[in-house]
């Protein structure tokens, strides 16, 4: 999973979920390891140093009500810098690897075919996605595989948020303002679902009474396939039904459940 | 009035100045919220226990998910933390009282009748519903329209004046009042905590009164803010969160100084490297101003600004890192008595190291990318938020002795302690497990109702523990052993010096540190004069004596007894609370018929009920206002106290410095408003609205009105009755004339040019907004200060401020930045 920490380009580049999944696992694990440690450590210096009813120590010095503290240092200030030294070179060299990855998950990779670039809209409660021939599907955005495409977020009311967890990208929808993001899945993938592999999409931002049940749906279909289809659509709209209305969309979002439960 | 009555009469309740039935009252009231926000989660959960029912409807759903977060986070965490506070910094300080008195009773009952505002608003046709960041344009009444809606942004309005004016209030306490020899580095940790918490308050709450006017303008007035796409949800994102994150710090601070304290107290130990902790704990307050777009990660800021957050974000991690490190090398060689307080404050520390941890996660933009808007987010600030409000309930056990004077019941503590952590970590880590499911969202993916519905069984158990402590605190407060002056073996802060609970002014004699720890000496008061230091033998000192005789003869009343009672903080805040009710159904109740000039202008009410309590409620806040200046109400200042960094600064005058800097922000938000909708509209596309010549005058007739006040003050300085009124005189009559020009100005604008506050023939509709509401929150100002010279014209004429000019000296501070800010305003509405 981590075997490959210098991002490729050109035909074999990595999908965002993949790169999650990687930086996920290395957070993860770090982060595990790194509480494990404090926390046993505190635990088993609290139990250490418990007071067990005996004589204090020779060197325990108990302090008296009002006293102003002194030694601002203290004597254990060496220890702290040592440890909080440590803290901060693992933080600092986890963001700096995980920039890195940030910088390719903006750029996105050079896909050799041309991208493909869909505009997506929000509304209270579901998506449009405009392609760029003109047409517009209502609740289905269907792409090709092996196929780099490129989404312009945008919302025509409130503020949303168009996500789908499996494949790892979000954008906020903000009226007024687009925002760019892209995503691809391989003809192995959508094989191995059967020859169309769908991803549920899902509102990540509270956007009214019918939030929870702002779902959609990509579909991704092998590239031959989407060809014939596009062609198909001649820049008409048509809208899947459902989708427009809360009802609607909330059939949607169970059929997508699922799909992926199954 | 001024005769305080005795704990067990109701009445004193309501007149109460005193920071300790403050304290109290801040608790009890807190703890009432708590059980409040933790039934609505307790609904939260049960919605989530099955994907595919419902309980609630979604827009209900929505509501108690908004008022769940509101309440927590504002009508709970903060409060719970600064009746401690209110109780104890002037115990730990060495102080009396806290500087203001009056304000700080009326910061109580501000917060009181806001959350009250907010219980109403549930019956206004359901309260907002647009989740606790309130994202705009879902915050508008187009999206929320209910009055409840209104009623609940108003409701923290309210709380944010309150909030204003402790803040004010703690800063000029903890700066002005700390006892002799205790230096700013001396300060016990709490107080040091609270102190850095008040400075990010000061500022962080500024921008959220500012950003709440304008929510209440677009949603009471009709301004288009926040509909604006020229950039208006992202101005709410922007200004939001510039308060947001300082207040995550706000909230865990003050249970921070908590775990500080419990860590040395039962452990026998003095905290490790508390210089550096203090460095660090500075360190983040300025840091938190920094880092406010790591909320926007996903919205369209461009790579560049990212990774700046990013950078600061984990900069901020840094020195909470050396914090926790601290905290546990404190333990180290101790004598650790596990108490009940020491188990809270301990498991506070384990709970922030997870939600320490899981934030790093976030702070990395590739995962949040992926994290934005799930339970992982909404796990993690429980783990920091909650985490820390863990140590605030050690810190209620902790100081319950001595509160009541009664010790609480060991054997029940601990057996809260033990439910509370074992269902807080069933709550919230199973949120960490089923991590992808949206936030806010109750039609997930049944593959996650395994952790959903662990996290309710756990949400419940959790909500039922506080019952063992209610009832613990209540049977010991009842017949719990006398728990003494000093029940702790390692306790160091002055609190414990004194009886439990402590007399109402704290102190047997004056508290002084200057022998290096705490002692109690009698100063010596010769007859007709203010006190000064005493020799061994009680007598007047002749060496040292007074070392700041300066600001004890700014005091004629020297020889006066300290006051402890006002019903006016109780009265304003009712009044308050009564306009703001009243402007919840306004818009509903009201609408203009704008004819061809103001004569052919119709008003239709539909509803008089809202109007009249507006009315009602602002002749109630100008009388008991007036009521609150003319009554005698005497709260000393500390004469020999430890002043740094604002030693030559006299205690009103150092107040409203404070006040005015978070005014600097209020209008700093305002004007970056305005700046920031022009950026996204394309700056070169708008014009001015207005003619630049009333503009013009109105900056002259503003900067002679200042020029005004200063020979006020000379005249009165000088004696001189007739100088005094004739200047003062001459400013009212100035700030008029201002008025007037603009009153001209705005009829000009609306009946000839056609722009209204939501419409504009000339360009967009948010120009004119901005315009509206920016000169209007200037006009405001000016018409209070109006408010305030024409009381000080009347005193004047009655023979006052002859003997001490200081309120003609304050209230021209207030004045000439007034003056300033519209030396600001004038150039961006008037001349580019």
């Amino acid at each position: 999973m981590i075997d490959s920490l210098i991002l490729q380009q050109g035909s074999d580049w990595r999908a965002q979920a993949e790169v999650f999944d990687e930086i996920f696992f290395v957070f993860l694990a770090l982060g595990t390891l790194i509480g494990t440690i404090v926390v046993a450590y505190t635990l088993w210096n609290v139990y250490k140093y418990r007071d067990d009813g005996g004589e204090p120590k020779e060197d325990f010095d108990a302090p008296e009500v009002g006293e102003l503290p002194t030694g601002q240092g203290g004597p254990k200030a060496k220890k702290l810098f040592l440890s909080f030294g440590l803290s901060a070179i693992v933080v600092i060299s986890l963001v700096v690897y995980a920039y890195g990855i940030l910088l390719y998950v903006e750029e996105g990779p050079d896909s050799p075919e041309e991208n493909i670039e869909i505009m997506v809209e929000g509304y209270q409660y579901g998506w449009d996605y405009e392609y760029p021939n003109g047409h517009t599907e209502s609740g289905e955005m269907v792409v090709p595989a092996d196929t780099r495409i490129d989404i312009t977020v945008t919302s025509r009311d409130v503020w949303h948020n168009f996500g789908s967890s499996e494949l790892r990208i979000k954008s906020d929808a903000i009226p007024g303002d687009t925002n760019e993001n892209w995503f691809s899945v391989s003809s192995e993938e959508v094989q191995a679902q059967g020859g169309e592999a769908t991803f549920m999409v899902e509102c990540f931002e509270l956007c009214g009474p019918g939030h929870s049940a702002m779902k959609s749906q990509i579909t991704v279909i092998p590239e031959d396939e989407w060809e014939t289809w596009y062609e198909g659509t001649g820049g008409n709209s048509s809208s899947v039904e459902g989708g427009v209305t809360a009802d609607g969309a909330a059939s949607i979002n169970a059929a997508a459940i699922g799909g992926v439960s199954a | 009035m001024s005769e305080l009555p005795p704990t067990t009469s109701v009445k004193r309740w309501f007149v109460t100045t005193n920071h300790k039935d403050i304290g109290i009252l801040y608790t009890i009231t807190a703890l009432f919220f708590l059980l409040f926000g933790g039934v609505l989660a307790l609904l939260i959960r049960m919605q989530l226990w099955d994907p595919t029912s419902q309980i609630l409807s979604g827009l209900a759903y929505n509501e108690a998910v908004t008022a769940h977060g509101l309440i927590m986070v504002f009508w709970f965490l903060s409060p719970f933390g600064f009746g401690f506070a209110n109780y104890f910094v002037p115990l730990q300080i060495g102080a009396d009282d806290l500087a203001f008195p009056r304000l700080n009773a009326l910061s109580y009952w501000m917060y009181l009748f806001s959350g009250i505002l907010l219980g109403i608003s549930f019956f206004q046709g359901g309260t907002l519903s647009a989740g606790w960041t309130m994202y705009a344009p879902l915050n508008i009444p187009m999206y929320t329209p209910s009055i409840g809606s209104t009623g609940a942004v108003l409701a923290l309005f309210m709380f944010v004046v309150g909030i204003t004016a402790s803040t004010v209030n703690f800063l000029t306490s903890i700066h002005h009042s700390r006892a002799e020899g205790m230096g700013i580095m001396d300060m016990p940790m709490f107080t040091w905590s609270i102190l850095a918490t008040v400075w990010m308050m000061l500022f962080a709450f500024a921008a959220l009164l500012a950003v709440g006017l304008i929510l209440a303008s677009d949603r009471v007035l009709g301004s288009v803010y926040f509909s604006a796409t020229e950039g208006g949800s992202l101005l709410w994102g922007h200004l939001f969160w510039f308060f947001g994150h300082p207040e995550v710090y706000i909230v865990f601070f003050p249970a921070l100084g908590v775990m500080l304290e419990l860590f040395q107290t039962f452990s026998g130990r003095r905290l490790v490297g508390r210089k550096w902790v203090i460095i660090s704990i500075c360190l983040i307050s300025v840091q938190s101003f920094l880092v406010w777009m790591h909320h926007m990660f996903l919205t369209t800021i461009n790579l560049e600004i990212k990774t700046l957050m990013m950078a600061t974000t984990i900069g901020i991690s840094l020195p909470f890192d050396l914090v926790v490190f601290s905290l546990i090398y404190t333990l180290i060689k101790g004598r650790i008595q596990f108490t009940t307080p020491f188990l809270f404050a301990f498991g506070a520390l384990l709970l922030f190291i997870l939600g320490g941890i899981t934030g790093v996660f976030l702070g990395a933009i590739v995962l949040d990318y992926e994290f934005r808007g799930t339970y992982w987010v909404v796990a993690h600030f429980h783990y920091v938020m909650f985490g820390g409000a863990t140590a605030l309930f050690g810190g209620a056990y902790y100081w319950f002795p001595k509160v009541t004077g009664k010790m609480y019941d060991e054997l029940l503590g601990k057996i809260h302690f033990v439910i509370f952590f074992i269902s807080f970590n069933m709550v919230y880590f199973s949120m960490f497990l089923g991590w992808e499911t949206p936030r806010r969202v109750f039609e997930y993916n049944p593959e996650f109702q395994i952790y959903h519905q662990f996290g309710t069984i756990g949400a419940f158990v959790l909500g039922l523990s506080f019952f063992i402590m209610f009832y613990n605190f209540a049977k010991s407060y009842v017949s719990g052993e006398p728990a003494g002056d000093n029940p702790w073996d390692y306790s160091r802060t002055a609190e414990w010096a004194v009886s439990s609970p402590p007399p109402l002014e704290n102190w047997p004699n004056r508290p002084s540190y200057a022998s290096g720890k705490l002692e109690f000496v009698k100063d010596y008061v010769p007859d007709g004069g203010p006190a000064v230091k005493a020799d061994a033998e009680g007598n007047a000192a002749t060496d040292g004596g007074d070392n700041h005789e300066e600001h004890i003869s700014e005091y004629p009343y020297w020889d006066k007894h300290p006051s402890h009672a006002s019903i006016w903080p109780f009265a304003i805040s009712l009044a308050l609370g009564t306009v703001l009710l009243g402007l919840s159904g306004f818009s509903e109740s009201l609408s203009f018929v704008l004819g061809d000039s103001i004569a052919s202008t119709t008003l239709n009410v539909s509803n008089p009920v809202y109007p009249i309590l507006v009315v009602v409620g602002l002749v109630g806040m100008v009388w008991s206002g007036v009521k609150w200046g003319l009554q005698d109400f005497y709260a000393p200042p500390s004469e020999f106290a430890e002043r740094w960094p604002f030693e030559g600064v006299e205690k009103v005058k150092l107040g409203m410095w404070f006040f005015l800097a978070s005014d600097v922000i209020v209008f700093g938000a305002f004007l970056s408003a305005a700046i920031f909708v022009r950026y996204n509209a394309g700056w070169m596309t708008w014009e001015p609205l207005t003619e630049s010549l009333p503009g013009l005058i109105n900056t002259f007739v503003l900067i002679t009105s200042s020029f005004t006040v200063i020979l006020a003050l000379v005249a009165a300085h000088r004696k001189s009755r007739q100088g005094l009124l004739a200047s003062l005189g001459a400013t009212i009559a100035f700030g008029f004339v201002f008025l007037a020009i603009k009153l001209w100005e705005w009829n000009h604008e609306i009946f000839d040019r056609g722009v209204t506050i939501n419409a504009n023939a000339h360009g967009d509709p948010v120009q004119a907004s901005i315009y509206y509401v920016t000169t209007g929150l200037h006009g405001i100002h000016v018409v209070i200060g109006l408010l305030i010279a024409i009381y000080l014209f009347v005193r004047a004429y009655q023979g006052h401020y002859l003997d001490d000019e200081r309120p003609i000296e304050y209230f021209g501070l207030y004045w000439h930045f007034v003056d300033i800010v519209w030396v600001f305003i004038f150039p961006l509405f008037y001349l580019f």
